[in-house]
């Protein structure tokens, strides 16, 4: 009687562990993708000062500035889904990469302070987004696993759990940012 | 790297005069360690004739007198030594870089052995020498031969005995990192505990260690078992192309090196089987290979600052 007792507050002990650990996994997740939000927000906050700096310079790129500007405007709506944000995000991303290119072009610009800092920023930026999402891709494969494999599986049909995406590595996420490709410098 | 500095006139003279004094420590050694011997060897043959008082006499004698010589030479000896290290180990890393410098007597601190949390287990006996420094750049860095030490007890007939344990033996790397950050970071070679923790945190998550980051990196993964206090500054700092340098840099070491960022540096353990950078006794110092090993460790640890990408500095840290 005593075996069979103890037998049983095991299975509940190991049933509560799974039980918490799913729910533990899948508040990691919208944790994961909430951190990718801020790096967002914090990349988008330096687009006014970077268009600022880079306008009284460059007399040419005059429409990839309003582009940026436009798409920062279409991101910080408030009507945008969060897989729209990302898209944008990518956009303003090689719209700003075009523009760094294009710096070459305008000496004083690359030797302006301001301009060197909010480069850097950039850079640290883009790095910093691309971690938060291989840190979100990464709690959604360990919430994957745990919903798709046993003994996970069955709790996870109760709790209505289902597999979720994870989200596609832009090939340029994959590799270190290179301060020659980036600036050709 | 061949041993190119040693056409420098001035190292051939030093090396020239420190043979001389090699010589002659390693003579006066034979005759200590000799008359030790003689002196054991007498004392053995003479007591087993049953004449204790002459056996102690002349086997005490002779050394006690091979001590003397040994015990006035070593004073010579650690000079010899340390110069070899300024002057010989000296010129060798000023023609890597002159902006490399060897302090033999210094090291890296047990405190910053410590604070480095490159292992978890904390040393009850430590030893470190041989502290060298450069500037690549913009990257400082430095690092030193550590030998770090547990003990454990055991109660058998013959009382308590003590045994001693490497943590590790080799070389401890530091160089300020590239980028800010304000966790902590840690990468361990992965044994069997490491892979269970993360086994159980991964699988279930109450129990396992919280802290464990899981990567993508599968070579990374074979070898090493990743904690950092953040999840993402931890892959901000281990981006896929850091993770594969890392793998390279590990290939090209005897065992697997741990590595851990924090404080804005970043450190790095070797263990290794080789006690460097020391000068020869019974060896001479005329021998071109002599120095082949410590040139080799050198120019490994130098190289890292660039295989690492160290000098980058693109991100806000200058």
């Amino acid at each position: 009687m005593i075996i069979v007792a103890i037998i049983a507050i095991l299975i509940l002990i190991f049933g509560i562990g799974i039980y918490n650990s799913l729910i533990s996994k899948k508040n990691q997740v919208a944790n994961a993708f909430s951190a990718i939000d801020v790096m967002l927000k914090k990349r988008f906050d330096l687009i006014p000062n970077l268009v600022e700096t880079v306008k009284q310079y460059m007399q040419y790129e005059g429409d990839t500035l309003t582009k940026i500007t436009e798409l920062r405007g279409k991101a910080l709506g408030s009507n945008v889904s969060e897989s729209d944000k990302l898209a944008l995000d990518q956009q303003i991303g090689s719209a700003v990469k075009g523009l760094m290119v294009s710096v070459e072009n305008y000496p004083d610009l690359k030797a302006n302070t301001n301009f060197n800092n909010l480069q850097s920023t950039w850079t640290e930026s883009e790095e910093q987004i691309a971690a938060a999402r291989r840190n979100y891709n990464a709690s959604v494969t360990t919430y994957n696993n745990a919903v798709m494999m046993f003994p996970g599986n069955m709790f996870a049909g109760m709790l209505g759990y289902q597999p979720m995406m994870v989200l596609e590595t832009a090939a340029e996420e994959r590799k270190n940012v290179s301060a020659k490709e980036l600036f050709n410098s | 790297m061949a041993t190119n500095f040693t056409i420098n006139p001035a190292v051939q003279a030093v090396i020239a005069e420190l043979e001389i004094q090699r010589k002659k420590i390693s003579s006066t050694k034979y005759r200590g360690w000799g008359a030790i011997i003689v002196g054991i060897t007498i004392f053995l043959i003479t007591a087993s004739f049953g004449a204790m008082i002459i056996a102690l006499l002349l086997g005490g004698a002779s050394a006690i007198y091979g001590i003397v010589v040994l015990y006035k030479i070593s004073d010579e000896e650690s000079f010899y030594k340390s110069r070899f290290k300024n002057e010989v180990i000296g010129a060798a890393l000023r023609t890597i870089d002159p902006s490399l410098t060897i302090e033999p007597h210094n090291g890296i601190s047990e405190a910053e052995f410590r604070f480095s949390q490159l292992f978890t287990t904390e040393p009850d006996r430590y030893h470190t020498e041989d502290l060298i420094s450069g500037k690549i750049d913009k990257t400082s860095f430095y690092f030193a031969e550590v030998h770090a030490e547990y003990k454990t007890e055991t109660h058998g007939k013959n009382g308590k005995q003590t045994h001693w344990h490497d943590i590790i033996k080799g070389i401890v790397f530091t160089a300020d990192f590239n980028k800010h950050f304000n966790g902590v970071t840690v990468v361990r070679p992965k044994d069997f505990g490491a892979s269970l923790g993360a086994w159980f945190s991964k699988n279930v998550f109450s129990i396992g260690d919280k802290n464990v980051v899981e990567l993508e990196n599968e070579g990374f993964k074979k070898n090493f078992v990743t904690y950092s206090t953040d999840q993402i500054e931890a892959r901000y700092i281990l981006t896929p192309s850091m993770m594969e340098k890392i793998n390279e840099l590990n290939e090209r070491s005897a065992y697997t090196v741990s590595l851990s960022f924090i404080n804005a540096n970043m450190y790095i353990a070797f263990p290794l089987d080789h006690n460097y950078f020391e000068a020869p006794i019974f060896k001479t110092l005329l021998e071109p290979n002599l120095l082949d090993k410590d040139m080799s460790v050198l120019s490994f640890m130098y190289d890292i600052v660039h295989e690492l990408d160290l000098n980058t500095r693109i991100w806000t840290k200058q």
